[in-house]
């Protein structure tokens, strides 16, 4: 039997996302946090529990709710979509590989490649901050909220990207408009928002040592809601990908 | 080892194992109202067969549709027996070289025929990806990156990366384009030498000299039908309502012309400074009386030529219908 994942596939797509200014962008989504934390910690009043106000927001509104979403965005619509945009996607199509195993190595490589971005993104700000108030049950918290968010928001993007040839629009569009706008605004939107997924992901995981006052999705709810996001999502790029037909070109 | 992975194919241009087929049963194809292929049947075996058409007549859509790219919206596309769509596994047998120039740029030549034999599984993809790089003379840019590479050069590297696993089937996609003459000569060379080998090859060309030597089955598509099939210069026998044209060199033209128009098969001569030109309606019956006219007029015979019998002939008369 096939091994799930084919190898060459990997390769390939690690080649494709990280190949010109992605490069540049991935290492800039990972330094922003960093450099907001150095600003913080050199420029801001030092008083009590500033620094665990500070990285919880810091991981939560800039981290959770915008870098991780939209390096999934560019990341997992890229995987598809750019292969689709330049047509070099025949190249995998003619081969006697399994649609889902295609689907399954550029969703892995899509995942693998955000995380690596989320990853330096937390624990460099976590470094620098360290000490009494931001603890390592925080980090791990919001690395595991991250983790959920990734899985699921790369599911969709991939989706898309083979989907819509405006792919990349589409998911800033749902990025903004619906993750940070919408979620945030409307309690009842939340059970459907992965950011606030993450959220409460985050909460579950980092040992009570995060707390929030405002309204928290259930756990149940994220777990239910998250695996139909991920397992639809993926379904649907499958199909989509059994049924894709190359564009005539005359 | 895994199960997807195969014996190395034995040498460039080996002898397809087994015979191949490519058949299209009245099929059609439409994208929302506008029709491409329409109702085209035919069966393609062993060989070169040339796909022709002016530009939108439905070339491509046949090709992708042969190699399961596209599902028929009417009809049935099989190869060797079965629909090519949705069935990775028949690309053990096809191999299709598209038409579009893209390949991945951030690759050199020689991964990306690599990553094509490992893709196929094959056994040793290093020797199966050098001996199809050394097949179309790509050695010494195989180590640049294809963003690099002109026009030609990604043709060559296409066609290499598709043939990495012998295939049975072989696709082609205007594939001459941007190649010299040295190249094309040497990549008709190889199809010719794939087909003698048992490989089913259709090639999509607009480029008639070369198919003119390389394909004498052809395909004609005019407007998404098939407008003609089978050998162009038997097509160009049947075609009766358009003269055919000869250019005849004798010991006399002048009298030869006087006297061809005497026969009933020819209904005009062109007397030009080295030869004359003769059309008739009646091919057969021109030719068999040629002979004897000239022996009658005592007027030695030196050559006689068809003009209209080339494939570019054939296509003209055929999209100017």
């Amino acid at each position: 039997m096939n091994a799930p994942l084919e190898r060459t596939v990997l390769w390939l797509t690690w080649r494709q996302l990280f190949a010109r200014k992605r490069i540049y962008l991935a290492i800039a989504f990972s330094l922003l946090p960093v450099i907001f934390t150095l600003v913080f910690r050199f420029m801001a009043e030092d008083r009590e529990g500033a620094r665990m106000d500070f990285f919880s927001g810091l991981n939560r509104n800039l981290i959770l709710g915008t870098l991780i979403p939209l390096a999934a965005a560019v990341f997992g619509t890229t995987a598809f979509g750019g292969e689709v945009d330049d047509g070099t996607i025949v190249y995998l199509l003619v081969k006697p590989i399994a649609r889902w195993r295609l689907v399954l190595s550029k969703y892995v490589v899509a995942v693998l490649s955000t995380i690596a971005v989320m990853i330096p993104a937390m624990v460099l700000p976590w470094w620098i901050m360290e000490g009494t108030e931001v603890t390592y049950d925080m980090l791990v918290g919001f690395i595991a909220g991250g983790a959920l968010g990734v899985s699921i928001y790369c599911a969709i993007f991939l989706t898309l990207g083979l989907a819509s040839k405006r792919s990349l629009i589409l998911s800033l569009l749902y990025v903004i408009g619906f993750e940070a706008v919408l979620s945030r605004s409307l309690v009842g939107v939340k059970s459907l928002s992965v950011r606030e997924f993450s959220v409460a992901a985050s909460l579950a995981a980092s040992n009570e040592s995060l707390t929030l006052k405002e309204y928290v999705v259930p756990m149940s709810t994220v777990w239910t809601m998250g695996t139909i996001f991920l397992v639809g999502a993926i379904s649907l790029c499958l199909w989509k990908l059994s049924r894709y037909e190359v564009a005539e070109r005359v | 080892m895994t199960a997807a992975q195969r014996a190395e194919p034995l040498a460039p241009a080996s002898p397809a194992a087994a015979s191949h087929s490519v058949e299209l049963r009245n099929v059609s194809r439409w994208y929302g109202n506008v029709v491409a292929v329409n109702d085209v049947s035919c069966s393609l075996g062993a060989g070169i067969t040339g796909l022709l058409g002016p530009n939108g007549a439905g070339k491509t859509t046949i090709l992708h549709m042969m190699a399961g790219l596209l599902r028929p919206s009417a009809g049935s596309v099989t190869v060797d027996g079965d629909a090519p769509a949705g069935r990775p596994d028949v690309y053990r047998t096809i191999a299709l070289i598209p038409e579009r120039e893209s390949v991945q740029p951030f690759l050199t030549g020689y991964e990306f025929v690599l990553m094509s034999a490992k893709l196929q599984g094959l056994r040793d993809p290093v020797s199966a990806a050098k001996r199809c790089i050394t097949l179309v003379d790509l050695e010494s840019a195989q180590g640049r990156k294809i963003s690099t590479y002109s026009k030609g050069m990604r043709q060559r590297i296409k066609i290499a990366g598709a043939l990495v696993h012998d295939p049975g089937v072989i696709l082609l996609d205007e594939p001459f384009n941007g190649m010299d003459p040295r190249q094309r000569i040497q990549m008709i060379d190889m199809l010719r030498g794939l087909a003698a080998a048992g490989c089913v090859i259709v090639i999509s060309s607009h480029i008639l000299e070369e198919l003119n030597d390389l394909a004498s089955n052809v395909l004609v598509m005019v407007a998404g039908r098939l407008a003609a099939s089978g050998d162009f210069r038997e097509i160009r026998r049947l075609m009766t309502d358009r003269p055919h044209t000869f250019t005849t060199k004798s010991s006399n033209d002048r009298a030869l012309g006087a006297s061809l128009l005497t026969d009933a098969s020819v209904f005009g001569v062109e007397l030009t400074p080295d030869h004359i030109v003769v059309r008739t309606a009646d091919r057969g019956a021109m030719t068999r009386n040629l002979a004897g006219i000239s022996r009658a007029a005592g007027i030695r015979l030196l050559e006689i030529r068809p003009t209209d019998e080339s494939l570019e002939s054939v296509f003209s008369y055929l999209v100017d219908r």
